[in-house]
């Protein structure tokens, strides 16, 4: 069996094992979604439209912002990665890891929230199932990469919290997943418009509700992966200061 | 023939400007077990991490085993097993799996048989947060060993362990020299070091102050030879000097006596003590120790 997928499902146990873990990747998303689920359907018949693509941009965002940022912190800290390295594991790959690992927690979430939305509080389906897929997996790459920067950037975890707060909230306030954008104020509106969330959300709506939008799929989706990818680009750049300093 | 697996020549290491490890040199032998010791910031620490390539000398050269640290580190890191002095695993995984993971990594079958070595097999569905000190020690000495390394770096590996602890990992280096593994073994542990190791450097603010076995350590210290007597009537106290032996002190109906030249002040002793038509009851004659040794050295650094 090849190392990284060895290493990867080892990965995958060591994440479930942690009570942490369990909390931002499963258990607050999961009943922010049966909670709010049934809030939002029964208060906002409208929101039903949408609502499995934002508890999904809800729970990707809380998972991958909130969550993987500080088992990243907690290895360099404790001397993991310090550790691994004289083990012969580069670094790139503990994090590498990490962050596959965590998509899989995340996809896993994401497909319990598509299944369960229709059959529980009458959400729409969805009617482009590939393009759901396809804009699903631009919001992981995204906000995973999104939250390895803020992991490799944040020297410590009460750092890593806030910085993991200054994207969260935005997102979930300003990014029209928990009620439409165009009901901010100006300001506001274009505030979110640096979100990725506020792209994810267009890229929902169109493509796999075939709902009217102020942008179509392919923009909103090139977008979002810019910057999923100037984040990776920091991310690295960080991460061959940390590298060096091991 | 005498083969030199570790060759530290003139190593410079900086920190901001100034310099923790200045103008050192020494050499390992292979199946050696060599001793770093010395206070708290002498620069032992850094000298085994620049050794080990995780960090970069600011000048001089180090070769282990023939390959040079600054240009064949990959080649290196396959013959060295490193303990460092802190490191971690993630707290929820398993000694097997942390097992797996190295082994993979390094191309290696899984040394399974390591972890029931070091009495970790019952452990190894534990994970490594609920492990104890000890515990954690065995496995990252049975981790630095999975691939069979021919250079092993231990960096205080019995530091926080208990006596048991600390004698199932000196049985684990006797093992290894049996083996004919090349040691370096950095301690705060004196009777540790006199114990397992053939050869001492004791570092002192960057630099060596000495370097040679224990015994030849312990021979050149400053401190005299102490020699306490007991004899069935006392004839010898109160005491005074007697030959080269300068009386010290009495003690519990001992008298205690100390030399620089042992074997004539043991003979002035007992021809005092047949001269005065008296038995001897009781004899000891101890050097000084290797701690006492490292103290003369300190204190004559500072």
């Amino acid at each position: 069996m090849n190392i990284l997928f060895r290493h990867l499902i080892i990965q995958f146990k060591i994440d479930i094992r942690d009570n942490g873990t369990l909390m931002t990747y499963y258990f607050v998303p999961l009943l922010f979604y049966f909670v709010m689920g049934a809030v939002f359907s029964s208060v906002n018949p409208i929101s039903r439209e949408t609502l499995a693509a934002s508890m999904t941009i809800f729970s990707v965002t809380m998972g991958a912002v909130l969550g993987m940022p500080a088992p990243i912190v907690r290895m360099y800290e404790s001397g993991v990665l310090r550790g691994f390295k004289v083990y012969g594991i580069p670094a790139w790959a503990v994090f590498f890891i990490q962050g596959i690992s965590t998509g899989l927690h995340l996809t896993i979430v994401s497909l319990v929230i598509f299944f369960t939305a229709p059959l529980f509080y009458g959400a729409n389906i969805v009617v482009n199932i590939p393009a759901y897929f396809v804009t699903l997996t631009v919001l992981l790459f995204t906000m995973l990469a999104i939250g390895l920067l803020i992991g490799v950037l944040a020297r410590s975890q009460s750092v890593a919290m806030m910085l993991s707060q200054v994207v969260f909230l935005p997102t979930m306030m300003l990014g029209g997943i928990m009620f439409p954008a165009e009901l901010l104020p100006e300001p506001l509106r274009i505030l979110g418009q640096l979100l990725p969330a506020t792209y994810i959300m267009q890229a929902f709506t169109d493509s796999a509700y075939n709902l009217h939008t102020t942008l179509s799929t392919i923009p909103a989706l090139i977008i979002t992966l810019g910057i999923g990818f100037i984040a990776i680009i920091c991310s690295i750049i960080r991460y061959k200061t940390i590298a060096r300093s091991l | 023939m005498i083969e030199t697996m570790i060759s530290v020549n003139n190593l410079l290491k900086k920190y901001n400007g100034v310099p923790v490890v200045n103008n050192l040199n020494f050499s390992v032998q292979k199946g050696e077990v060599f001793g770093l010791l010395g206070p708290n910031g002498a620069g032992k620490t850094t000298t085994l991490e620049c050794i080990e390539g995780m960090r970069k000398s600011d000048g001089g050269e180090i070769n282990i085993s023939g390959f040079n640290i600054q240009q064949q580190e990959k080649e290196i890191r396959k013959i060295l097993g490193i303990q460092l002095q802190v490191a971690s695993l993630p707290e929820n995984l398993h000694p097997k799996e942390a097992m797996q993971l190295i082994c993979g990594w390094n191309g290696q079958q899984v040394r399974l048989d390591l972890l029931k070595r070091f009495g970790l097999e019952s452990l190894s569905n534990k994970q490594y947060g609920q492990m104890s000190t000890g515990q954690k020690r065995r496995l990252h000495l049975a981790l630095a060993l999975a691939c069979n390394p021919t250079i092993v770096i231990l960096d205080e590996p019995t530091a926080g362990l208990d006596v048991q602890g600390r004698a199932e990992l000196h049985e684990a280096v006797r093992e290894l020299k049996d083996k004919n593994t090349t040691i370096i073994l950095a301690t705060h542990d004196m009777s540790e070091a006199e114990s397992l190791c053939d050869r001492i450097a004791i570092m002192i603010q960057g630099q060596i102050a000495t370097i040679g076995t224990p015994a030849q350590i312990t021979s050149a210290a400053r401190r005299e030879t102490r020699i306490t007597l007991l004899t069935q009537n006392n004839s010898l106290l109160p005491g005074h000097d007697i030959g080269d032996a300068h009386f010290s002190k009495e003690k519990d109906g001992y008298g205690v006596w100390t030399s620089k030249d042992t074997a004539n002040a043991v003979i002035a002793l007992l021809n005092n003590v047949r001269h005065n038509e008296d038995k001897v009851i009781d004899l000891r004659v101890e050097r000084p120790s290797l701690e006492e040794a490292f103290l003369d050295l300190i204190e004559g650094g500072q």
